[in-house]
C-alpha cells in the first residue's frame, strides 16, 4: 500500500509538468498571434520617434525570433525566473509581482473557501435531515440561487447594503488608508496577528468580509446540493439503521453519516479551489482587491507577455498542486481508491 | 436535533455580526484633519522621471519633484521654481538658469547645478519613453558653477520653458542610478512632498518635505488609494473611505454625485482632446471631399450631451479652447451636423443614395473609458443621417489598436491626446508634420504645413507664432486628416469639508494647497 501510494503521488506530480507546458505553449503563441505588443500598448498614441521605438523593442527582447523567445522564457521558468515585465514599468521581475499579488488572492480564496464550505455543509445537512419538508425545498432553492448569482452584481449589492447604506464595512481594498502593516507572509490577517498589530487585524478582517462573503456564498451552492444528496443517500443505508437499532445517539449517527457523505465533497473542494481562483478574478475586480486576478486583467490590457505567461504558469502550478493534494487526501480517506 | 442546527446557524450569525459590528467601532475610518485621502483609477506606472510617460504618474512626480521653472498655480504663466531667474541668448539656443542657494532634497542632501546636469544626462543616457522631450531639443547641458546651469539647444526653441516644466527635466536625488531605470525609486526630488510608503497598485503615502524651499503644504499627509474601476471608487467616496475622488469618474457618476448634494463637484477645463483620424493614403478617405463630408456631418454638441452628459465641450480645432492661437476653424468651415453640405460634398466625390460611401469606424473599448462604444454609435448615426454613408463599427483592444493605427491599417478611427507640454506646437506638430505623425497612421503630409510648423517652432515672438498657427489650423480644416470632436473637462469630487483644490491648465493636481475644514 505504501509503495502504491508513493508511486501514485509521483505519477500525479509528474503529470503537472505536461499540463503546464501545454498551457504555456498555448498562451505564448496565442499572445503573439494577435497584432500589437506590450511596447505598442505602453507607447500608445505618444509621439515617439521610430528609432526609439526600435530601441524599446530591443530592450524588451521582442526583436529576437519567436522560437528564441519561447525557449528563453522556458529556460528561465525552469530556473525559477519568470522574466521581467514588458509593459509599464518595463524590466521589473514578474516574480516580484506574483509574490506581492498572490498572497492577496490566496487570502481571499481561503476565506471564501471557508465561508462556502461552512455554509454549504450547514445548508446541506439541514436539507438532508428535513428531507421533503419546506425547509428542504428552501435549502435547494438557496443552492440554485447561490450557484447562479453573478459575482459582480451580487458583490455590488453587498457593497451598497453594508457599505453605502449601513456604513458597516469598507467596500474595497485590503486595509484602511494609512494603516501600516509589516508583511511577513502577505496574508494580512495572519501578518497582523504575527506582528501583534491589532489595528491592522481589524482593518484587514473588515476588508475581507464582503469579498469573501460574495465569493463564498456563490460557491456554497454546489456544496449544499452535494452534501444534501449524499447525506440523504447515506442516511437511507443499512448501517445507519443498524446504528439506530443499537440505540446510538442521534448526534453520533449524524456525525457518522456526515463523515461518509464527506468523501465526494473533498473532491468537489479540490475542483472548487480552482474555480475559486477563477471567481477571484471577478471578485477582485468588483472590490478593487489587489490580487492576481486584477493583475492578470491589467496585464492582458497591456499585452505584457512575460507577466501573463508568468501568472498563468504560476496559477497552473498552484492549481496542479492543490488537485494533487486533494487526490492524496481522497486516496487516504477512501480505502476503495486504487492507484 | 433541530435545536442543534438552529444553534449552529445562530453561532455563525453571531460570529459574523460580532466581527462586523466590532469592526464598526474599531475601524474608525475618521482621519485626522492632517491627512487627506485621494482615490484614483489611474496607475502610477513608473516613479522614475526618465521613463514615466503618462499623465497621472507625471502628477505624482510633480508633487514630489520640481523643475527649474513651473506653472503658476491655476495659470499658464511660467514662474521661477528651483531656478531664481534665467537668461536666453538672441536666437533662443542658449539658456542660462541661476539656481536658488538654499536648495535641498527631502532628506537634506544639498541640491546644486551638478544634480540638475546629472539628472538630465541620466535621461539622455537611459533613453526611456519620454526622453525625446530632452534629446530632440538639448544638445548638451553644463554646470558653470554650483548654481548656474546652461542648456545648449540643437535648434532655436521658443517654448523651451514649457518643456522644462515636464518631469524628464526634474532634478532627482543622487540615489537614482545614473544609467538604469528605477521604477520603484522613492527618493524623489525637491518637491513639496516626499514619498514615505509605496505599495504598487494599492497605496502611495506622501508627507510634507521638511526641506522644501517654498511654502509648506497645507496638509501634512496625502494618501493615494488606487482603484480598479470608477464604480468602486465612487462607492468608496460615498462610504467616506476617501476624501477626494479624482481621475476618473464616469459621466453618469459625476451627474449623480452632483445631484446627490453631499459632495463638492469641482469642474476645471482640461487640455485633453478627442478626435477622429482619417487615413489620407487609402480609399475612400484619401479623397479630401470624403473627409470634408464626414467633418460636416458631425454634430459635436449632440455628442457632448448624449454621450458625455455635458462633461466635455465641443472642439473645433486641434489646438484646445482657451489656448493662445486657437481658432474654431471647423465651426466656420462646416458647422455642426451640416447634412446638406455633407451631401453636396459626397455628390461631388461621386457618391449617392444608391451608391453610398462605405466606411469602417474603429474604436477601442476600454482605453478611453466605457463611453467609447456610445461615441462610435452616435457618429455612425450622424453620418448615416446623410443617407449616403454606410458605417460599419469595429473595435480592437488597445495593444492591437495602437498597432493598427501606427501601421495605417484603419480607415476612420478614434483617438485622444494628452499634451506633453502646453504650447500649440504640442497640439499641431505631432499630428500635422509629415516627419512626426507616423504614430497616428493618417499618412498626412503637406509641405506648406511642414514649413509653417518649422517656422513657428523657431520664432520667439508669440504674435508671429500666433499668425502661423492660425494658418496651420486653416489648412487643417481644409485638408481634414483629423476631425476634432471634444475637449475634456476635469472633475474633482470631494467631501464637503475638503478645500483648496487647485488644478491648472497643465491638468496637474497640486496636493500642497489642499486642506480640510
Amino acid at each position: 500500500m505504501a509503495r502504491g501510494l508513493g508511486q501514485y503521488i509521483i505519477i500525479r506530480a509528474l503529470m503537472i509538468i505536461p499540463t503546464i507546458l501545454i498551457l504555456y505553449t498555448l498562451v505564448f503563441f496565442f499572445l503573439r498571434i494577435l497584432p500589437g505588443n506590450p511596447v505598442m500598448a505602453v507607447v500608445g498614441t505618444k509621439n515617439i520617434p521610430p528609432e526609439q521605438l526600435e530601441h524599446l523593442m530591443q530592450m524588451a527582447g521582442l526583436d529576437k525570433p519567436l522560437y528564441v523567445q519561447y525557449f528563453d522564457y522556458l529556460k528561465g521558468v525552469l530556473h525559477g525566473d519568470f522574466g521581467v515585465t514588458l509593459a509599464f514599468p518595463m524590466g521589473k521581475p514578474v516574480w516580484d509581482y506574483i509574490a506581492q499579488r498572490f498572497p492577496a488572492t490566496l487570502e481571499l480564496a481561503l476565506w471564501a473557501f471557508t465561508v462556502s464550505v461552512l455554509l454549504g455543509l450547514l445548508t446541506g445537512v439541514i436539507g438532508a435531515t428535513r428531507k421533503g419538508t419546506k425547509t428542504d425545498t428552501a435549502m435547494r432553492v438557496y443552492s440554485i440561487i447561490a450557484y447562479t448569482l453573478f459575482i459582480p452584481w451580487f458583490g455590488m449589492m453587498l457593497q451598497y447594503l453594508f457599505g453605502i447604506h449601513l456604513h458597516w464595512l469598507p467596500t474595497s481594498g485590503r486595509l484602511d488608508p494609512g494603516v501600516n502593516l509589516h508583511t511577513v507572509t502577505g496574508l494580512y490577517v495572519l501578518d497582523s496577528i504575527i506582528t501583534g498589530n491589532w489595528d491592522a487585524l481589524v482593518s484587514s478582517v473588515r476588508h475581507l468580509i464582503l469579498p469573501a462573503l460574495t465569493l463564498g456564498i456563490v460557491l456554497s451552492g454546489a456544496y449544499t446540493r452535494l452534501v444534501r444528496n449524499n447525506m440523504v443517500d447515506v442516511l437511507s443505508q443499512d448501517f445507519i439503521r443498524a446504528y439506530y437499532a443499537r440505540g446510538v445517539a442521534n448526534r453520533k449517527v449524524m456525525w457518522y453519516a456526515l463523515k461518509n457523505a464527506f468523501i465526494p465533497v473533498v473532491t468537489l473542494m479540490g475542483l472548487q479551489f480552482a474555480i475559486l481562483l477563477g471567481g477571484a478574478v471577478l471578485t477582485e475586480t468588483t472590490f478593487s482587491w489587489p490580487g492576481m486576478g486584477t493583475f492578470l486583467v491589467d496585464r492582458i490590457d497591456y499585452r505584457d507577455y512575460n507577466a501573463i505567461q508568468g501568472a498563468v504558469i504560476f496559477f497552473a502550478f498552484f492549481v496542479g498542486i492543490i488537485s494533487l493534494i486533494v487526490d492524496i487526501v481522497y486516496a487516504l480517506l477512501d480505502p476503495r481508491v486504487k492507484y | 436535533m433541530r435545536r442543534q442546527y438552529a444553534t449552529l446557524a445562530l453561532v455563525f450569525l453571531v460570529v459574523f455580526s460580532v466581527v462586523a459590528s466590532g469592526c464598526i467601532s474599531g475601524g474608525g475610518g475618521e482621519e485626522k484633519p492632517t491627512t487627506i485621502v485621494i482615490g484614483v483609477t489611474d496607475k502610477v506606472t513608473d516613479l522614475d522621471p526618465a521613463n514615466a510617460y503618462d499623465f497621472y504618474t507625471w502628477e505624482v512626480l510633480n508633487n514630489v519633484m520640481e523643475g527649474l521653472v513651473k506653472y503658476k498655480p491655476g495659470t499658464l504663466e511660467i514662474e521661477p521654481a528651483l531656478a531664481e531667474n534665467w537668461e536666453v541668448n538672441e536666437d533662443s539656443t542658449v539658456w542660462t538658469f541661476y539656481l536658488r542657494k538654499d536648495l535641498k532634497f527631502a532628506d537634506g542632501t544639498p541640491l546644486t547645478a551638478k544634480d540638475v546636469v546629472r539628472s538630465i544626462e541620466r535621461v539622455m543616457t537611459i533613453q526611456g519613453d519620454p526622453s525625446w522631450l530632452v534629446t530632440d531639443f538639448v544638445d548638451k547641458v553644463e554646470a558653470k558653477d554650483d548654481y548656474t546651469v546652461v542648456f545648449y539647444l540643437k535648434q532655436p526653441t521658443a517654448y523651451f520653458l514649457a518643456l522644462l516644466t515636464t518631469p524628464p527635466y526634474f532634478p532627482v536625488h543622487p540615489d537614482y542610478a545614473p544609467d538604469q531605470i528605477q521604477s520603484d525609486q522613492t527618493a524623489g526630488g525637491a518637491g513639496p512632498y516626499k514619498i514615505t510608503k509605496w505599495v504598487r497598485d494599492e497605496e502611495l503615502v506622501l508627507e510634507a518635505n521638511p526641506n522644501y524651499y517654498g511654502e509648506k503644504p497645507k496638509t501634512e499627509k496625502i494618501i493615494i488609494k488606487f482603484y480598479r474601476d470608477a464604480s468602486t471608487m465612487r462607492l468608496a467616496l460615498q462610504n467616506g473611505e476617501i476624501d477626494i475622488a479624482w481621475r476618473t469618474l464616469r459621466p453618469s457618476d459625476i451627474d449623480s454625485l452632483k445631484k446627490d448634494g453631499n459632495f463638492n463637484v469641482i469642474e476645471v477645463p482640461g487640455g485633453f482632446i478627442r478626435y477622429i483620424c482619417l487615413n489620407t493614403k487609402n480609399d475612400p478617405t484619401s479623397n479630401v471631399k470624403v473627409r470634408q463630408a464626414l467633418a460636416a456631418a458631425v454634430d459635436r454638441p449632440e455628442i457632448a450631451q448624449k454621450v458625455f452628459m455635458g462633461t466635455v465641450e465641443p472642439l473645433y480645432s486641434l489646438v484646445p479652447n482657451g489656448m493662445w492661437s486657437h481658432k474654431d476653424v471647423f465651426k466656420t468651415a462646416y458647422g455642426d451636423g451640416n447634412i446638406e453640405k455633407a451631401k453636396a460634398l459626397l455628390s461631388e466625390a461621386g457618391y449617392s443614395e444608391s451608391n453610398p460611401l462605405e466606411i469602417q469606424l474603429w474604436y477601442t473599448p476600454t482605453h478611453y473609458g466605457d463611453t467609447e462604444a456610445d461615441l462610435a454609435q452616435i457618429l455612425k448615426e450622424q453620418w448615416e443621417k446623410t443617407g449616403m454613408i454606410k458605417v460599419t463599427i469595429k473595435s480592437a483592444e488597445w495593444g492591437t489598436y495602437t498597432d493598427y493605427a501606427r501601421n495605417g491599417q484603419m480607415q476612420v478611427y478614434l483617438l485622444g491626446w494628452y499634451p506633453d507640454y502646453l504650447d500649440p506646437d504640442d497640439y499641431t506638430t505631432p499630428f500635422l508634420k509629415s516627419t512626426a505623425n507616423s504614430w497616428a497612421g493618417t499618412g498626412y503630409s503637406n509641405p506648406t504645413m511642414d514649413d509653417l510648423l518649422s517656422q513657428a517652432q523657431r520664432l520667439s515672438d508669440q504674435n508671429e507664432r500666433t499668425k502661423l498657427y492660425e494658418q496651420v489650423q486653416d489648412i487643417l480644416a481644409q485638408d481634414v486628416p483629423y476631425i476634432p470632436l471634444i475637449q475634456g473637462k476635469l472633475f474633482v469630487v470631494t467631501q464637503k469639508n475638503v478645500k483648496g483644490v487647485t488644478i491648472g491648465p497643465d491638468m496637474i493636481f497640486r496636493y500642497s494647497t489642499l486642506y480640510k475644514e
